[in-house]
């Protein structure tokens, strides 16, 4: 892949497709690269042999997957109807225990120390219980990512899940973000007006913005707010009074479980002034009226460009893709076959100019080393969270900063420590769906084991706790927060089911031996052009090849074909650590 | 400057205005830039500290104006009592988690600044935080103010000089000339290779310039991360310390192995990070706790600088993007606000109230406080009172009077 393209440099900002005379395989690896997650030669030479008209249609066209290509989600089976409506937080759950007599399905006790216990354990069961299958969601979608015929679905998903954000961390029910993804999976190139309001009908984006506090006469704002400012228009576009008009308009929108609810009664019915329309708008029309704004168009399809193609983006160029895309009534697809199929993107400020995500870094890592499921080892949500990018928990409702922000001197070394854990499986691996990291919480289960009343099992080392959290902890004599948490681990661990942690299946002696490559240099080239996007230069080449030669006591590879896997394991991982291997 | 009620900050801001009046530069600024040049040179060690807590926090539930029935009228519901506060004088108490604090105030090591914001205040935190970030308001700025305050103070960019305690950088530190380091994990700030991989591993690629500007800004990096990742390893292993930082340490335990470690950084940037302090709902055990875990890293970060004998060389900086509407809304919680109380913390902080109280009653068109402060003018006081640079006007691209806030 490692090419520098046939483009010329006056193909920037233009939006004229690339002809078929234009199209070279460097290109056809380029479109694979950001319409979807990279892939194996194999995987550019169908699409170089396409010509670029069919190749990009067959990415933004794709035919429906079915479920025996792709499974559905596999459920563990760990929500009850008890649990909801889900109390915001734990007091809020106990309180209402202690007034009701019971909370979460769960009565109390009727006498007795701590009567309130299994109350606590129910609280926290569900917020481990939900993360825990939140984490298997994350691997099935990247499994999706990996194998999909239709590459782009996943990645328009993945790009929606970074524009309309949400985070388990906030939302506390898997169920709500995997519904949330499906809206992404089965709407996501559709259209953007009807996606919007499905968001905005969605029960995890209802609870993500609080929404179901935004009642008639005391309208709550956040809804409204990101509604323009990061779902549609972009900050400047709208006025403080405007947020406050929207706001009414979506009053009452709520959500019971999984289902959307308008509740009449919340719902301001008066006239709203909104944008310089005045009606009695609910929140369908506020859309429609925003979705007329040329600064939702340019926003919308900036950001869009931005994720496919590269991070500077000239306003003209914004102004004409908003346009296309306006006038195109917000149809994604044509939007991305404008974008895919013109000569900007495969200009030289697109190709092989763009930090890679966590995600897109894990992923494209994996197809480039022809794997068909994600490896359990090193686990997947670990690995990218380190990394910067978790799925399902963006670190704010504006989603992942894009472009130059992935990358920190820390997280470069830390992207290479990810090659080689997934090239040198630890053996020493322990399943973070398994076992439980924190220390207090071992620390409680070791000590109740080993027989232990609650108190003594929970204090906490008498000594140096003087903070004011540490102190609180112990206070209330209804029913033990500690012992909750650690009983809430356990309760969840036995429900949700493990993940597979299957580690990657990788032959690079079958592979150069199927190449034919004969000599280290020869091998060195051939990984460089296969896993890497900009060539490191000659010195490194050398480097590279000096180090092979020194592992294998020999330049000739036929001599080292028994013996040579682990050295070229190293030697990839070289390649992996270089700074080009994270630009796509 | 210990004790200032409420008539003080009266009298201070009598003092104030008429500094700020003159355009030309007046003995008492002129004396403080005097006083800040044999600052420099006296130290040349200070280190600065930013504590920034994102999403808004709720100041007037932080500093609570419990002598000022407005408060009490504004928020039946969610404001909070006399007797459930720590009271610091006769008109302000801490929100009740923040012993910390008081502690602190009582010692006279923590001075508030009242009313900071900015004109024309923006209600979105990514906006208004990159305003803060940039010192930039309505305005914006490719780097950040803390970056271009490192730019100013060693423009040869000497590795290691500032440092951002967060898993992705911080616009605050983004500098022309420095690369931060940037870290969450120490332990992960490290490469992990076999002992045939290190010698291939250890040298960085010698390119010239390339024309690919990506590929050049990972070169760059790739430079930093290899002169950083062992000091930052050895600083987070060798530091030991007793000190109880609570259940949150927002990173500040880490700064203090740094600084243990003797680490040439001048420059920290941490963060109660992902909009923490975005309270809405049922504000009121969530943004207690919030205060707790803030006020008990902060004391406890104060202590582990006394155990290690460097406490006269830190002051800490606390902000938030904006505060919170003067009126609760009807979900116990309160919506994105305008001014706000900033806090300087240190062992050379003259403690006490900074700045004019703004007005409970005389509200903008939104309910938000209006700002009586530039918040500009408390990073000027860092940057030429504290660390003694006499280039704020440059850094800040606009002329901000310092308080006059250490000893």
């Amino acid at each position: 892949m490692a090419k520098s393209g046939a483009a010329s440099s006056d193909w920037q900002g233009d939006l004229s497709p690339i002809s078929a005379a234009e199209w070279t395989p460097e290109f056809a690896a380029h479109l694979l690269a950001r319409a979807g997650f990279s892939g194996t030669p194999a995987d550019i030479a169908r699409l170089a042999a396409m010509g670029p008209t069919q190749a990009v249609r067959s990415l933004v066209y794709f035919k429906p997957v079915d479920a025996r290509t792709l499974p559905a989600f596999d459920e563990s089976g760990i929500h009850d109807p008890g649990l909801e409506p889900f109390p915001e937080s734990r007091p809020a759950a106990t309180d209402l225990a202690k007034k009701t007599g019971q909370a979460l399905g769960v009565r109390a006790r009727p006498s007795g120390n701590r009567r309130l216990q299994p109350v606590a354990d129910k609280f926290f069961y569900w917020l481990r219980a939900s993360q825990l299958e939140t984490n298997r969601v994350a691997y099935w979608w990247a499994n999706r990512m990996l194998n999909s015929p239709a590459p782009l679905q996943e990645k328009m998903a993945l790009f929606w899940h970074g524009h309309f954000a949400s985070n388990e961390d906030k939302v506390r029910d898997y169920r709500k973000l995997l519904g949330q993804l499906r809206l992404y999976q089965t709407m996501g190139t559709g259209n953007f007006r009807d996606l919007t309001v499905a968001v905005a009908r969605d029960p995890g984006m209802l609870s993500f913005l609080d929404a179901g506090k935004n009642v008639k006469g005391a309208p709550n704002e956040n809804f409204a707010r990101e509604i323009m400012e990061l779902f549609t228009m972009g900050v400047g576009n709208y006025t403080e009074r405007d947020v406050r008009e929207g706001a009414r308009a979506f009053t009452g929108w709520n959500y019971v479980d999984l289902k959307f609810v308008v509740n009449a009664d919340q719902h301001d019915n008066g006239p709203k002034t909104f944008l310089g329309h005045t009606g009695n708008f609910d929140g369908i029309g506020i859309i429609d009226i925003i979705m007329q704004q040329p600064a939702t168009s340019r926003y919308v399809s900036g950001k869009i460009y931005r994720f496919f193609a590269r991070q500077d983006l000239d306003p003209a160029l914004q102004a004409k893709l908003g346009d296309a895309f306006r006038q195109g009534r917000y149809e994604i697809k044509p939007l991305l076959e404008l974008i895919l199929r013109s000569r900007d993107f495969y200009s030289p400020a697109s190709v092989g100019t763009r930090i890679q995500s966590p995600i897109q870094l894990a992923v494209s890592t994996y197809k480039k080393l022809g794997l068909d499921a994600v490896p359990g080892v090193p686990d997947f949500n670990g690995a990218t969270g380190v990394l910067g990018q978790r799925l399902f928990a963006p670190p704010t409702v504006a989603g992942w900063p894009d472009g130059r922000s992935w990358i920190t001197p820390g997280l470069l070394l830390e992207r290479g420590n990810f090659a080689r854990d997934v090239l040198f499986p630890d053996i020493n691996f322990i399943p973070p769906d398994r076992y439980n990291f924190a220390a207090d919480i071992r620390a409680v289960s070791n000590k109740i084991r080993d027989g232990a009343d609650i108190t003594t099992a929970t204090a906490q080392p008498g000594d140096r706790v003087t903070a004011e959290s540490n102190r609180a902890a112990d206070r209330d004599e209804d029913f033990n927060t500690r012992y909750a948490s650690y009983r809430g681990w356990q309760l969840a661990i036995q429900k949700v089911k493990p993940i597979s942690r299957a580690t990657a299946q990788i032959d690079l002696s079958g592979l150069v031996q199927a190449q034919g490559w004969r000599t280290t240099r020869q091998v060195v080239d051939g990984f460089i052009a296969r896993f890497m996007w900009v060539a490191p230069g000659e010195d490194v080449r050398l480097r590279l090849t000096t180090f092979l030669d020194g592992q294998l006591g020999t330049t000739d590879i036929q001599a080292a074909s028994s013996y040579m896997e682990e050295p070229l394991r190293m030697l990839l991982h070289l390649v992996m650590s270089q700074p080009e291997y994270q630009l796509d | 400057m210990i004790d200032h009620g409420p008539d003080h900050t009266q009298t201070r801001r009598g003092l104030l205005q008429a500094g700020a009046a003159g355009a030309a530069l007046t003995p008492l600024m002129l004396a403080g830039a005097a006083r800040a040049q044999a600052a420099m040179s006296a130290n040349p060690n200070r280190i600065l500290v930013v504590l920034e807590l994102s999403g808004g926090n709720d100041g007037l539930n932080t500093v609570v104006p419990y002598g000022d029935d407005a408060y009490y009228r504004a928020r039946p519901n969610i404001g909070i009592r006399k007797a459930r506060l720590r009271t610091i004088d006769d008109h302000f108490g801490f929100n009740g988690g923040m012993v910390g604090f008081e502690r602190l105030y009582k010692d006279g090591k923590l001075a508030i600044v009242h009313g900071c914001g900015y004109p024309d205040p923006s209600f979105s935190h990514f906006t208004s935080m990159a305003y803060w970030q940039t010192a930039a308001p309505n305005r914006g700025d490719a780097l950040g103010w803390v970056g271009r305050l490192a730019d100013a103070m060693a423009p040869t960019a000497p590795p290691n000089y500032l440092v951002n305690i967060s898993a992705i950088q911080s616009l605050a530190v983004r500098a022309e000339k420095h690369v931060p380091i940037v870290f969450n994990n120490p332990d992960n700030f490290t490469r992990e290779a076999f002992s045939e991989e290190k010698a291939a591993l250890a040298q960085t690629p010698n390119h010239a310039a390339v024309a690919n500007p990506a590929q050049q800004y990972l070169l760059d990096l790739a430079k930093s991360a290899n002169q950083s990742s062992t000091l930052v390893r050895q600083a987070w292993s060798n530091y030991r310390s007793p000190i109880d930082y609570g259940l949150n340490d927002l990173g500040l335990r880490r700064v203090a192995a740094m600084i243990n470690a003797q680490m040439p950084a001048r420059l920290y940037y941490a963060a109660y990070a992902n909009n923490a302090f975005d309270t809405h709902v049922t504000q009121g055990d969530l943004h207690g706790r919030l205060l707790t875990y803030t006020s008990d890293a902060v004391y406890g970060f104060m202590q582990d600088l006394e155990r290690m004998g460097r406490a006269n060389d830190v002051t800490v900086m606390i902000f938030s993007e904006f505060g919170r509407r003067v009126p609760e809304n009807t979900s116990l919680g309160t919506d994105h606000g305008a001014a706000n109380a900033m806090f300087v913390v240190g062992e050379k902080v003259k403690g006490g109230h900074y700045g004019q109280l703004p007005s409970l009653t005389e509200l903008d068109a939104g309910d938000n406080l209006k700002f009586t402060t530039d918040f500009r003018r408390v990073y000027a006081t860092m940057i030429e009172g504290w660390l003694g640079q006499p280039s704020a006007p440059a850094i800040l691209k606009g002329q901000f009077e310092r308080f006059a806030m250490f000893a």
